[in-house]
Formats: C-alpha cells, sequence, structure tokens
C-alpha cells in the first residue's frame, strides 16, 4: 500500500477545483464572486495543509516519486501565493467576460495543482505529467478573452512553443530514460555519479571536462533538457514567445504566467541540475561546462532582457522583457550550485512574486479603468491616486533591486551566492545590468510622478484588488528589512540537495 | 540484418526532426500541430525502443510513451480549439497573418 | 559615553517619523506641513548635539555603539556608533538638513511630497554617517538616492527629469562596485563578517590582491560621489538642475560621504590599497583642484560656477587622503569637508536668493547690485573669501593644514605634486573675484533689476549660522581639530600596518 498522505494538499485543491467548476453550473451566472472567493479560500487551505503534510515522500518500493520536502514546501508556498494573487486580481477581468466565469478560476486551480507536482516530483513521469498539467490549462486561460484577436493570438503562440518546448524537453528526458534506464530521479543521480567515478572524465586540454566527455547521448539530453526548461522559464535565446503572450493574455493570468509557471520551471531546473545531475556541481567532479553554459545563458538573458526593455512602450510588454532579464538574475543562484545558491534562487522566486505580482494588478486595474496599456498613459497617477503610484514606485524599485525593499534583498543574496562559488565577473555584470534596468524601472516613476497630465483617473480597486496590493505591497518592504525568517526557510530547502 | 536499438533511434531521430522542421517551416496552424505530434511520436519511439533493448525488466519507459500519448491528446484538443478560436477571429488560419502581436 | 536609551537609532529614525506623520497631515494645509517637517529636523538637530555634548574626545574609540542581530543569514548586524570621524559630519547633515528645511518654507509645488522625500533623504543621511555594519550602510547609502531623485526630478529646473536619473544611475553605477567589494570582503574574512570595526582588524591580514582590488571597487564607489576627475560630470547637472535647498544638501553633505567612506572604511581597512594607490590618488586630487577651478574661472551661470568650485575643494580633500601618514593632512581634509560645507552650502543658498529675486542666475545678466543689496552683497563677498581662503575663515585653516600634510608627506618625492595644487589657491581668487566684480560691483541696470529687494529675515536666519560657524572656525579651530584629533591618530595608525 503506498503512503499517499503527502499528496493531500494536491489532491484537496484538486477537489477544490472541480468543486468550482462545478459552482458554475448551479450557481447563478451574474457574479464571480462565488467561485472566485471559493477559490481563495482552497488556495489558503491547501497553503496550510502543506505545511501540516511536509517532509514526507511517496515512494514505489525505494524510489521517491514525490517528496514534499520543505525544498517543495518553499516552492509550494510560493506557486500558491501567485495563485492568491492572481485570482485577487482577476475579478474585474472575469467580471468582464460573458461565459465561463466558472472555468476560469478552476483552470487556474488545475494549473496551481500542476505546478505543485511539478516541484514535487522526483520521478520523470511525474515531472512531465505535472509539466503539462501547468501549461495546458495556461494554454486555455491566455486565448481566454475568446473576441480578442491579440488573446487569441497569443494563445495560439504559446500553445505552439509551449507544446515544441515540452517536446524537446521530453526528447531530453528520454534519452536520459535510455542512458540510465530508470526514471527515479535518484536513481538517475546514482547511476550517472557512478559512472563519473568508474569511467572517468576525459578531460580535455585545459585539464576540464566537457560534455562530449560523458557520452554524445548523454550532452545531447543534457542540452535539450536546458533548452526544454529554459523555454519555459523564458530564457534567451528561448524568451522570443514571452512578450507576445504576455502582452495578449489577461493581465492576471500574465501575472501568473510571470511568477507561478517561472517559480514551478525553476524549481524543476533546480531538482535536475543542482539536484540530480549534482555530480557536475559536485565538488569531487572536474566541471565547469554546464556551469560556463549556463552562466553564458544567464549573462544573455539579463543583457538582452534589460535592454530591450528600455525600448518598450507597453507597459506589459516591458514587464515581460523585464522578467525575462530577471529569469537571468535567478538562473545565477542554479548556477552557483551550493546551498546558498538554492536558497537565494528560492528567496528571489519569493522577493519577484511579491513585486512582479503586485505591478501586474495595478497595470490590470488600470487597464480595466481607463483601457490603456502604454507606459505614457500613466502620466500624472501620482495626483490622481497617489497611494497607487507610491505602491507602483515601490514595486518598481523592487524589481531594480533598491534597498531596502525585498528586491534588494534578494538580489543582494544571490550575488552572495554567486560570489562565493567564484563568479565574480557574472556577478558585476548582473549588477552593471541592474544599473541599466534603473533606467526603464525608474521611467515608470518618472512618467507618473514628474510628467504633467490632464489625467483624471481616479483608481480605486475593488476590495480584493485592494487586498493584493496591499499583500505586495507589505510584502515587498516587509522582507526588504526583516527578510531574516523567510531566508531561514530558504536556507533549510536546500538540505533537501546534496553539495 | 537485424533491426536493432540504433535503427529504432535514427528513426526517432528523424521523425523529431521532420516534426520540428515543420514547426518551423510552415505556416499553417494545423500543419503546426501536425509537426508537434511527429515529435512527440518520435519520443515515444524512443521511449518504447529503450524500454525493449535496455534489458531492465521494468516497463516505465512504455507506461512514459503512454503518458505522452495521452498528454498529447490533450495538447491536440485545446490547440485545435485555439485554432478555431484563431479562425473566428480573423478569417485565418495562417500563422505569418496572426500577427497583431510583434512575434 | 553609553546611554540607556539608543540614541542614535532615535536620532536617525526620527525624520522618518516625521515624513510619516506628514502622510497624514492635509496636503493643502502648508505651513502645518512646513512647521512639523522643520520641528523634525530641530529635533534631530538637537539630538545630535547631546551626541556631540556627551561624546568623549579623548578615545578613538566608537561611541554610543548599539548592536542588535538584524540578519543572521547574510551576517548582517545592526551596528551603530560614532567616532570623532563621524560626529562632526553628524551635526552638519542635522544643521544643515534644518537649514535646507527652513529655505525651503518657500516651495509652493507639492509641498507635502517634498517634505516627506526631504526627511527621508534625512534620515538616509544621517544613517549614513552612523552605520557600522556594511550591509547597513549599504542600505542607507541608497536609500538616500531614491528621494534625491524625486526631489530632483520633481522640484528642480527645467532639465530636471535628466539631470535626475542621471545622478541616480550615476551613483547606482558607483555603489554596484561597492557592493561587490563588501562581498569580496565578507567571503575574504574567516569567520565570515560584515562589521566594519572587526574588518578593519583583519583586514590587513588579506592577500595584497584582494586588496587592491576591494580598495579600488570601494574607489570607485566613494570617487563618484565626491565626485573625483574625471567622475565627476553627474555633478553640474544634479546642481544646477536641483532645487536650492537639495544644491545645498547635496554639497554640503552627499559630497562628504564620498570622503566619510573613504576615511571610515577603504582607507583603515585596505592600507595596502592606499599605499599602492597613494600617487595616483594625490595626481587625481590636484587635477581636481586645477580642473576644476579653471572650469569654474569659464563658467557664465552663477551656480553653475559655484558648483565646479566644489570640484575643485573636494580635490583638497582628496590631496590630503592621498597624504596617509600624516595626521595633520587627515585633520585638514576633514577641516574641508565640514568647511566646504558651510561655505558652499551658503553659496549655494545666497545663489538661489538672488535667483528666486532675478529669475536668472547668469553672471553677464548682472552688475552693481552691491548697491541695491547690501546685506547680501556683504553675505555673498564674506562667503565667496571664505571659499578662497582668506585668513581668518574656516576655508583658510583647511587649505593650510591640507598643504602642511600633505607635504610633509610627498617631501622626499612627488612634492610638485602639492606645489601644483597650490596654484588651485590662485585660480579659486580669480574666479571668485571676477564673479564678485562683474555681479556686484560695476554699472548697475536701474530699469531691469530696481526690483531687487534685499535678503529677507528667513533667508538671513539660515544663513548666520553658517556665517558665524565659518568666522568661529576661521579663528578658532581648536574645538573641532580636538574633537576629531584622537579618532585621526588611530587612523593613520591604522593605515601604517
Amino acid at each position: 500500500m503506498i503512503n499517499i498522505t503527502p499528496l493531500i494538499p494536491e489532491l484537496f485543491l484538486l477537489v477544490m477545483a472541480i468543486v468550482v467548476l462545478m459552482l458554475d453550473l448551479f450557481s447563478s451566472r451574474r457574479t464571480v464572486v462565488v467561485p472566485a472567493y471559493v477559490s481563495m479560500a482552497a488556495v489558503i487551505i491547501t497553503g496550510f495543509l502543506v505545511f501540516k503534510f511536509g517532509g514526507d515522500a511517496v515512494r514505489w518500493g525505494s524510489n521517491a516519486i514525490f517528496v514534499a520536502d520543505s525544498f517543495s514546501q518553499f516552492f509550494k508556498v510560493i506557486i500558491l501565493g501567485a495563485a492568491f494573487l492572481a485570482i485577487g486580481s482577476s475579478f474585474g477581468t472575469a467580471d468582464r467576460m460573458t461565459h465561463h466565469r466558472g472555468e476560469f478560476f478552476a483552470l487556474l486551480l488545475f494549473s496551481t495543482v500542476g505546478m505543485m507536482f511539478l516541484v514535487s516530483a522526483k520521478e520523470l513521469i511525474l515531472l512531465y505529467v505535472g509539466l503539462e498539467l501547468t501549461t495546458i490549462p495556461l494554454f486555455v486561460l491566455v486565448a481566454y478573452q475568446k473576441t480578442n484577436r491579440a488573446s487569441s493570438e497569443a494563445g495560439l503562440k504559446y500553445l505552439i512553443i509551449g507544446a515544441a518546448s515540452s517536446a524537446i524537453l521530453l526528447y531530453g528526458l528520454s534519452l536520459l530514460y535510455g542512458y540510465t534506464g530508470t526514471t527515479y530521479l535518484n536513481e538517475i543521480a546514482q547511476k550517472t555519479a557512478v559512472y563519473f567515478l568508474s569511467h572517468g572524465f576525459i578531460p580535455n586540454a585545459e585539464g576540464t571536462t566537457d560534455l562530449v566527455g560523458m557520452g554524445p547521448a548523454f550532452s545531447v539530453a543534457l542540452m535539450m533538457i536546458i533548452a526544454g526548461l529554459t523555454f519555459k522559464l523564458a530564457i534567451v535565446p528561448f524568451h522570443m514567445w514571452a512578450p507576445d503572450v504576455y502582452e495578449g493574455a489577461p493581465t492576471p493570468i500574465t501575472a501568473f504566467l510571470s511568477v507561478g509557471s517561472k517559480a514551478a520551471g525553476l524549481a524543476a531546473i533546480i531538482r535536475i541540475f543542482d539536484g540530480m545531475l549534482y555530480a557536475f556541481s559536485h565538488d569531487t567532479m572536474p566541471n565547469d561546462s554546464w556551469g560556463t553554459m549556463m552562466a553564458v545563458l544567464a549573462a544573455v538573458t539579463m543583457v538582452a532582457g534589460n535592454i530591450i526593455a528600455i525600448r518598450q512602450t507597453n507597459i506589459k510588454r516591458m514587464l515581460a522583457y523585464s522578467s525575462i532579464a530577471q529569469a537571468g538574475y535567478i538562473l545565477i543562484g542554479v548556477i552557483a550550485a551550493s546551498k546558498l545558491g538554492v536558497a537565494s534562487c528560492g528567496f528571489y522566486m519569493f522577493a519577484y512574486m511579491f513585486a512582479n505580482m503586485g505591478a501586474f494588478a495595478i497595470v490590470g486595474l488600470y487597464a480595466e479603468k481607463t483601457g490603456k496599456k502604454n507606459i505614457s498613459d500613466f502620466a500624472g497617477l501620482s495626483k490622481t491616486s497617489p497611494i497607487i503610484a507610491a505602491l507602483m514606485t515601490m514595486f518598481m524599485l523592487s524589481l531594480a533591486g533598491i534597498p531596502p525593499l525585498a528586491g534588494f534583498m534578494a538580489k543582494y543574496y544571490i550575488f552572495a551566492a554567486a560570489i562565493e562559488a567564484g563568479y565574480t565577473w557574472l556577478v558585476i555584470l548582473a549588477l552593471l545590468m541592474s544599473v541599466v534596468s534603473l533606467y526603464y524601472y525608474a521611467n515608470v516613476v518618472r512618467i507618473m510622478y514628474m510628467v504633467d497630465s490632464d489625467n483624471k483617473h481616479h483608481i480605486i480597486p475593488s476590495f480584493p484588488a485592494g487586498l493584493v496590493l496591499a499583500l505586495t505591497g507589505i510584502g515587498v518592504l516587509l522582507f526588504g528589512i526583516l527578510p531574516q525568517s523567510i531566508l531561514d526557510m530558504a536556507y533549510k530547502t536546500a538540505s533537501s540537495f546534496i553539495f | 540484418m537485424d533491426i536493432g536499438l540504433y535503427h529504432y533511434l535514427s528513426l526517432a531521430a528523424f521523425l523529431f526532426a521532420i516534426g520540428l522542421y515543420g514547426i518551423l517551416t510552415r505556416r499553417n496552424a494545423i500543419a503546426i500541430l501536425m509537426s508537434l505530434e511527429l515529435m512527440f511520436n518520435a519520443v515515444n519511439i524512443n521511449l518504447v525502443a529503450f524500454n525493449r533493448f535496455s534489458g531492465s525488466d521494468g516497463l516505465s519507459g512504455q507506461i512514459f510513451a503512454l503518458f505522452v500519448i495521452a498528454i498529447a491528446a490533450a495538447e491536440a484538443t485545446v490547440g485545435l480549439a485555439i485554432v478555431i478560436l484563431i479562425y473566428r477571429n480573423w478569417r485565418s488560419i495562417d500563422a505569418d497573418r496572426v500577427n497583431l502581436l510583434k512575434w | 559615553m553609553t546611554y540607556s536609551y539608543p540614541i542614535l537609532t532615535y536620532t536617525i529614525f526620527l525624520p522618518l517619523i516625521g515624513a510619516v506623520l506628514l502622510l497624514f497631515i492635509d496636503k493643502e494645509k502648508h505651513n502645518a506641513i512646513r512647521w512639523t517637517s522643520a520641528f523634525f529636523s530641530f529635533i534631530t538637530l538637537i539630538m545630535t548635539l547631546v551626541i556631540l555634548k556627551d561624546f568623549d574626545w579623548t578615545t578613538a574609540q566608537m561611541q554610543f555603539m548599539e548592536t542588535h542581530s538584524w540578519i543572521p543569514a547574510i551576517g548582517s548586524n545592526y551596528i551603530l556608533g560614532v567616532d570623532g570621524i563621524s560626529v562632526p559630519m553628524l551635526v552638519l547633515t542635522s544643521l544643515i538638513s534644518l537649514i535646507a528645511i527652513v529655505i525651503s518654507f518657500n516651495i509652493t509645488k507639492r509641498v507635502k511630497e517634498y517634505f516627506v522625500f526631504f526627511l527621508l533623504l534625512e534620515c538616509g543621511m544621517i544613517g549614513v554617517f552612523a552605520a557600522l555594519d556594511f550591509f547597513l550602510f549599504y542600505v542607507f547609502w541608497e536609500i538616500m538616492l531614491v528621494p534625491m531623485y524625486f526631489l530632483i526630478g520633481i522640484w528642480g529646473g527645467p532639465q530636471r527629469e535628466y539631470a535626475a536619473i542621471k545622478f541616480f544611475l550615476y551613483t547606482l553605477f558607483g555603489s554596484i562596485f561597492m557592493l561587490v567589494a563588501i562581498l569580496i570582503l565578507y567571503f575574504t574574512s574567516e569567520p565570515h563578517t560584515l562589521s566594519m570595526m572587526e574588518l578593519i582588524q583583519i583586514g590587513p591580514s588579506f592577500s595584497h590582491n584582494i586588496q587592491i582590488m576591494a580598495f579600488a571597487f570601494f574607489f570607485i564607489a566613494f570617487a563618484i560621489k565626491v565626485p573625483v576627475w574625471p567622475f565627476h560630470t553627474w555633478l553640474p547637472d544634479a546642481h544646477v538642475q536641483a532645487p536650492t535647498a537639495i544644491s545645498i544638501i547635496l554639497a554640503a553633505v552627499l559630497l562628504k560621504m564620498g570622503t566619510y567612506g573613504m576615511l571610515r572604511i577603504s582607507w583603515p581597512m585596505l592600507p595596502e590599497g592606499i599605499q599602492y594607490f597613494s600617487v595616483p590618488i594625490a595626481i587625481l586630487g590636484v587635477i581636481a583642484i586645477i580642473y576644476g577651478a579653471l572650469v569654474s574661472l569659464a563658467q557664465k551661470d552663477l551656480k553653475k560656477l559655484v558648483a565646479y568650485s566644489s570640484v575643485s575643494h573636494m580635490g583638497y580633500c582628496m590631496l590630503a587622503l592621498a597624504a596617509y601618514t600624516s595626521v595633520t593632512a587627515m585633520a585638514g581634509c576633514m577641516f574641508q569637508m565640514i568647511s566646504h560645507g558651510l561655505i558652499t552650502g551658503a553659496l549655494f543658498l545666497l545663489v538661489g536668493v538672488l535667483y528666486d529675486r532675478a529669475h536668472t542666475r547668469e553672471i553677464a545678466a548682472f552688475g552693481g547690485i552691491g548697491k541695491k543689496l547690501p546685506v547680501y552683497t556683504a553675505l555673498m563677498v564674506m562667503f565667496g573669501m571664505a571659499s578662497l581662503g582668506l585668513p581668518g575663515m574656516s576655508g583658510f585653516i583647511s587649505e593650510f593644514m591640507v598643504f602642511v600634510g600633505s607635504f610633509d608627506h610627498f617631501w622626499a618625492e612627488y612634492w610638485y605634486i602639492v606645489a601644483l595644487a597650490i596654484l588651485g589657491v590662485v585660480l579659486t581668487a580669480a574666479y571668485i573675484l571676477r564673479m564678485i566684480q562683474n555681479v556686484f560691483l560695476g554699472e548697475f541696470d536701474e530699469e531691469r533689476w530696481g526690483h531687487l529687494t534685499d535678503i529677507n529675515i528667513r533667508e538671513t536666519l539660515c544663513v548666520a549660522p553658517l556665517a558665524v560657524l565659518t568666522i568661529i572656525f576661521g579663528i578658532y579651530p581648536d574645538p573641532v581639530i580636538k574633537l576629531m584629533e584622537a579618532s585621526l591618530n588611530n587612523l593613520v595608525t591604522l593605515m601604517a600596518r
């Protein structure tokens, strides 16, 4: 008999998603309030369950296939937080839909369940199923505004790119399976490690090992897995889909996409590279090849994301490029391949969640009230809605990494991990790019505060949107000044890995 | 000549490459979806072949393939639904003409 | 000296409390807003004076220390403390802040936001001078940038947005090098620590390369703030575009943070760094002195002239800092920081007063207004003389100490570097006298400037403390020097390691 207690949070959320789907059938069609509040409550309860039933694993024989370790708990908190905030800021969007309001929230919950599986998966099949459960509902959600051309176009693009990257990832996974004969991550880890220790490396001229030294199938598998997963994270050069999809999708979904699915993809990358293939990053292994490759990817991502973001006029596209750049920073933590590195990835994601969800909430709110989406449309916001403008300023500065906000703490932590791991050049580049990023983040602030306009839109958020803004605002400030408890939690997550 | 693992793997690699090529070059959304199916099926061949030839007594490769088939079906469903949506909105399923957003 | 209550924490966060309180005042009640912020700033000044009174100047120990665990995960603690180097800066900061707030009473645009940002700025500035933990220091250092960005960008001159973002980006660019240096030092030290005092103890044990690299990184960060030529290009824009009060703050406090950072951090912590870079820094200092003075000589805009004179005057600080073996030079540097704060602060204030009335700062547009505005002219001439180092004013004392100290250090070789710097004094006299002549003497254009009124009481009250202090320090500098002597002696010993 398999012990399924660790699965209880996921099962609960799955049931609640079905309940929300059913609610839509039975409740009156006039209001979004019931399914939305039920979903929010479900997410909160799931959050409690995650902690209540944490620490154990679902096993098949001696191999874990699903672990509820502290690492997955931490990322589940981020994912659930993102889901909660996304639902909270969806009221307005969902309200303007004529059909299928309940499904909107149900799909969001299904996707959340998928992410939770993804971060807990210790087995390739489960990992893949979790990944698809994450993305397939998101394809629908992105294209949810049925009569909106941009939305359906974004849906198509996301579908094609998402499915193609899944196929590439899957091909890599199949090679990995063929190479090791197993789908359990821990067995794969053992077998690769044993292989390295027994066969040794084929060192190249510099005395380090390159991927070729590990057999061509393995290096192809690795490349394809990196390509597939970095597609999900929108790492350059696999980022082209992100701006279009972000721009076309309904704003709360964009926010969810940029935080939730990024967190889940990041967790998978960490599981695979820092966890399963730890042999690559282990001290005893004279590696560097994949680290250097990922470092180059991170560097290119930061440079491209930040520089292209400067030119954007549409705020959602700007935030899309900014989130591409942010993914580059996060990747630094993965590359550091240390306890501090994993911890910093977790904390970065956590801090990023508040700032990004908050920023998108304001963008969505503003577009709902005024129908405007350009950065220049925010002119004069500081006079008409000073609190909204102040919050937006905080989110922008947090994303730029200005103290004492959470984003700064996150950047500091990730840079500390990288310096410890010896990637000083990467840190200097990342910091230079954060100066560049300040330019376009501050540009939003400049337009809100320094450009005069006859803007008369006084933005009054609804209760759930106000709640979202309050939570994100508090989060950005609080975890910038007193981050200790979260840092501790993040550091504990690293105990799930062998370094 | 015996048909061995390498034959299957080569077939899968070719299928995968054809699928990838199709995605990159075809402009018709339906054709792109079909190319995607090719890629998934290439993976399935890989998985089943590895399962058969790797000598391990488990069935995880075949089970994996079953999951992939099921998920690919779901993906195709959603895909076709979105293509219909695109057709309603644009009166066309040519990916080149669906270009409101900068690609 | 320790108190039963954390006086430094109170001093730092008092302006913040004021800023929060301001948020609750109706934004139309301008006078309530003004007086509330002036009140909080005044209390802050009183607090720093209390610190000054109870400060024990006979020891180089850190005083009023506060240590609390803050973020153990990154090794950061909440450590505050002051010594003879930071106490004068604290008092200067709070005094200048009060003056700047009072001189800003004539701001009518978005008054509430202005004073909120101003108090935030004061909080950050005081924090920088009291923080003894690297992380805390960096946080305060960066916090200041945000209100500064708004203050220049909203209330500045025609090019304000450009100047604001330039200032923000430029300073952030410098800060990132500091951040890297901090992280390098953190991971080099065993056990890892971010405490400045501990790092000063173990700093010399770091390898030569680490010391040189960290020193260079810190230097870029601080040099941009000072600003040392060639990192000075943000300064003219920021100064000219900023509103009067912010120019005063920039000149009197913000620039000092660069030199303060050097005295507090990179000089004692990385002695091999300063020993290695001493001559290049002296050369940069002399270039700044001469270049700043020459550019001032060519200025047509009164405010730009004062701005470039800051580059020149801060060059003296750099020259003194390069002479790391001489206590006199260090004291000269500190004295120059204080006296430049007083004099240039006052000059910016006076230029602002004239601009408010005449709506132009073009030197050529004026002439002979000395007859029309006698009090104003007297003050302006006095501070002009102080700026060019007339004996009896604080500027003379500081420059004299700088020269004596740096000659002392560079006597064996490189004495000609210092000799070149003396040329700067002549050039300073040239541009100050030229300015006085063109603006205050000569033909008076009654038709154009007949409506000008003399400096009013509020403005006079603002300048008065600066004038009094400039003269007192010029005649009797002893108390100031005593105040910092012990700390500076200690500093020189630390650098000789």
